[in-house]
């Protein structure tokens, strides 16, 4: 049990009183993110990344991932008080969490996610623990041919398989992969792309690519939308948010199915906890409509906000391990730990147990205090973070814009960057005008140089033979998945065509 | 997000234009392709730069986005679409089809508890340009007025043209707020974490006060 020794000398390091003010700073900056609409930890850490250079990196890392679990306890309160949820991952969440809300349980409802996210959480890191090092393990066959073919997994994952549109998740791969090329190529020193300006020859930083399509994308939008849409009405949540016995027997379960659904998807490159948290909402509502539960689906069950909350927060849980093992990104805020980790000069994946074993273990040890750390500032104050709504919404985006500003600014103190990251952001706001999706963006400029990378070094070394690309059971295997997950996608694709054929039949207008 | 595919119906007297938006992003994706694919010809590749050189992958990613941007147009003119992404505005991608059915979602129950709420009973329709153009002029001028005029005066000008334009109502309130929070800002990087924010015009105030 090597990993118990390495997991107590990480809790020896992220128990220091200043590592715990890392994490605590982290919890509340991530529960606010989550808690704000249109903000996500994605964004909250590429807007910290330049601010804390200044930090040594397991300090810095600390504060990140409990900012990256904390987004994941925040964002169920918008969907449960408001209706409207503020992330795409607590969707599923909202359906009955609403319901209960309206029902006068808000307080129940807000608890009961916390509490699953908690658990699911939990589950999952203590999974990671276990299994990183032979994860490790796996991941020391990896060579070049191998890594390039990781890369293009997660490219294909995430801009075919999950995207509404094919066409378009390939042309936000192809952006993010140009935006990656510009500036000079290491190995031949040949300047690319930058129109002979100095300024363009380190490449455009990934903090502004993603502070530009994220934050300033997302202001834009809102500029473009925000006299158009309706009002929303807030419910208030009183009660007490901790369940009673009879409550608690009911949601326990849904957590442990939730977590199930969760802990498999954090490590298959399909974007994130949406999946995973549909999953999970399905299989409750089946489950309801067999034991004739008259509450789902009309006061709201306590069960379809316990098991999609999980679920959520399991796959987080589990993609942290498919980051720091195997240097797989599966989800826009994972990419964007990547990009960090990056940044202090360190590629996640299997070398990065080996030669920041004084980092990883730390971290790992901090998710499990960030999350008791979430869930005793979420459980109990839920209703108090529910008071960051009452913030108007125009304080809130010219207080993100000035931030995103100040982000790139600190990068290099170069007005360049801030031209740079304009242009970005109206790329953002088309993209989102036109539902072009923006995770892909992202994976493809931070894998991008990888991929090139070791392609060219597999090619180089196998004399431009292409064969060596699939000359190992390890690519093998990958490209295979692959093939599946798209023939999967195109077999779905046909069959929802079909049926949308049958219906336009059988309508008769239009 | 929502997971309802809405078919609005095309107005009858629409221009051409109405639902093919969307040529413009096609025509930026081919020109991309277009600029990447010159800069790729015409690099400067330095002797002894091994096989697939530095212009290896862009030939591909430019070849790649020169399809895609056809591809994309042809789509636009075949199939136009009245509203194309004036949905929510958490897009990530997410195929709302294929979550409608792993979450067992039906329109009757799911759909119309979220949807609602998002307001696609109120007229929603076009890109509010006015709003846009301000908070755009907005940025563009804190790009140029940063170094001449300090951070602490054009984050405030930036704050408070953003709010203003986001539907504030207090301008003589936000004056204050805007001041406070880029001086806030300002204090805390500056001397929280060392990091250097152009003082502009200001600069003789930070003398005496650093």
């Amino acid at each position: 049990m090597d990993q118990l020794t390495h997991l107590l000398e990480g809790f020896s390091v992220a128990l220091t009183p200043i590592n715990l003010l890392w994490l605590l700073i982290g919890a509340v900056l991530g529960t606010a993110v989550g808690v704000l609409p249109g903000l996500g930890s994605a964004m909250a850490v590429a807007l910290l990344l330049p601010v804390t250079f200044s930090l040594d990196p397991t300090g810095a890392f600390i504060m990140f991932a409990s900012i990256y679990f904390g987004g994941l306890f925040g964002d169920s309160t918008a969907g449960i008080l408001l209706n409207t949820p503020g992330n795409s991952s607590a969707i599923a969440t909202t359906f009955e969490g609403h319901r209960m809300a309206k029902d006068g349980r808000a307080a129940k409802a807000l608890g009961t996610s916390a509490m699953g996210a908690f658990l699911g959480g939990m589950i999952a890191t203590t999974l990671v623990v276990f299994f990183a090092p032979y994860l490790v393990k796996l991941a020391t066959l990896f060579g070049p041919a191998e890594y390039f073919a990781l890369a293009a997994f997660a490219f294909v994952a995430i801009s075919s398989v999950v995207a509404e549109s094919v066409l378009r998740g390939l042309l936000a791969l192809a952006i993010g992969l140009a935006l990656a090329m510009v500036g000079i190529d290491g190995p031949s020193g040949a300047a690319r792309f930058t129109l002979g300006l100095p300024q363009l020859f380190d490449g455009i930083s990934i903090i502004v690519i993603t502070v530009g399509l994220l934050a300033l994308g997302e202001v834009l939008h809102v500029a473009s939308r925000i006299h158009r849409d309706g009002a929303v009405t807030r419910v208030s949540a009183g009660g007490s948010p901790f369940l009673n016995w009879s409550e608690f027997r009911k949601a326990f379960p849904a957590f442990l199915r939730g977590t199930s659904f969760g802990v498999p998807f954090g490590v298959i490159p399909v974007g994130g906890s949406e999946v995973p948290t549909f999953l999970a909402y399905g299989t409750e509502k089946k489950l309801a409509q067999r034991r004739k539960d008259p509450d789902f689906g009309g006061r709201g069950a306590i069960q379809g906000v316990a098991a999609p909350e999980a679920a959520g927060n399991a796959t987080a849980g589990t993609a942290m391990g498919a980051l720091l093992a195997l240097g797989l990104p599966t989800s826009a805020t994972a990419a964007m730990m990547i990009a960090a980790f990056q940044q202090y000069g360190m590629q996640p994946g299997p070398l990065l147990f080996e030669r920041s074993a004084d980092l990883v273990w730390p971290l790992l040890a901090s998710l499990f205090v960030g999350l008791i750390i979430l869930l005793i500032i979420n459980l109990p104050f839920a209703a108090v973070w529910a008071k960051l709504l009452l913030v108007p919404k125009h304080y809130l985006y010219a207080g993100i814009t000035l931030f995103a500003m100040l982000g790139v600014y600190a990068i290099a103190s170069a007005e360049m960057d801030l031209w740079l990251v304009l242009g970005i952001g109206l790329l953002g706001f088309l993209m989102r005008r036109f539902s072009i999706p923006l995770a892909p963006v992202l994976i493809a400029a931070i894998l991008g140089p990888l991929a090139e990378t070791e392609l060219r070094r597999s090619l180089a070394v196998s004399e431009g033979d292409l064969g060596i690309l699939v000359g190992s059971p390890i690519t093998i295997t990958l490209y295979s998945l692959m093939a599946i997950a798209i023939g999967f996608t195109l077999f779905q694709a046909l069959r929802r065509r079909g049926a949308k054929k049958r219906e336009a039949v059988g309508a008769t207008r239009s | 997000m929502t997971a309802t595919s809405v078919t609005p119906t095309r107005p009858a007297d629409a221009s051409w234009w109405h639902g093919r938006g969307e040529l413009v992003v096609a025509a930026l994706v081919l020109g991309l392709g277009i600029f990447l694919g010159i800069g790729t010809a015409t690099m400067e590749v330095p002797p002894g730069s091994g096989v697939p050189g530095p212009q290896f992958f862009p030939t591909i990613v430019s070849a790649g986005l020169g399809i895609l941007g056809v591809l994309l147009a042809i789509q636009v003119i075949r199939n136009p679409e009245a509203e194309v992404g004036a949905g929510g505005s958490d897009d990530l991608g997410m195929d709302p089809d294929l979550l409608g059915e792993l979450g067992d979602i039906d329109t009757t129950s799911e759909i119309r508890v979220v949807a609602s709420a998002t307001g696609d009973d109120v007229p929603r329709t076009g890109t509010d340009w006015k709003t846009f153009g301000f908070v755009l002029a907005g940025l563009v001028g804190f790009v140029l007025l940063l170094v001449p005029l300090g951070w602490i005066l054009a984050g405030a000008v930036l704050f408070w043209v953003i709010a203003r334009a986001l539907g504030s109502k207090r301008p003589v309130f936000d004056i204050a707020i805007a001041i406070l929070m880029s001086s806030a800002i300002q204090l805390a990087f500056s001397a929280g974490l060392g990091l250097t924010l152009p003082s502009g015009i200001l600069s003789g105030v930070f003398s005496w006060l650093g």
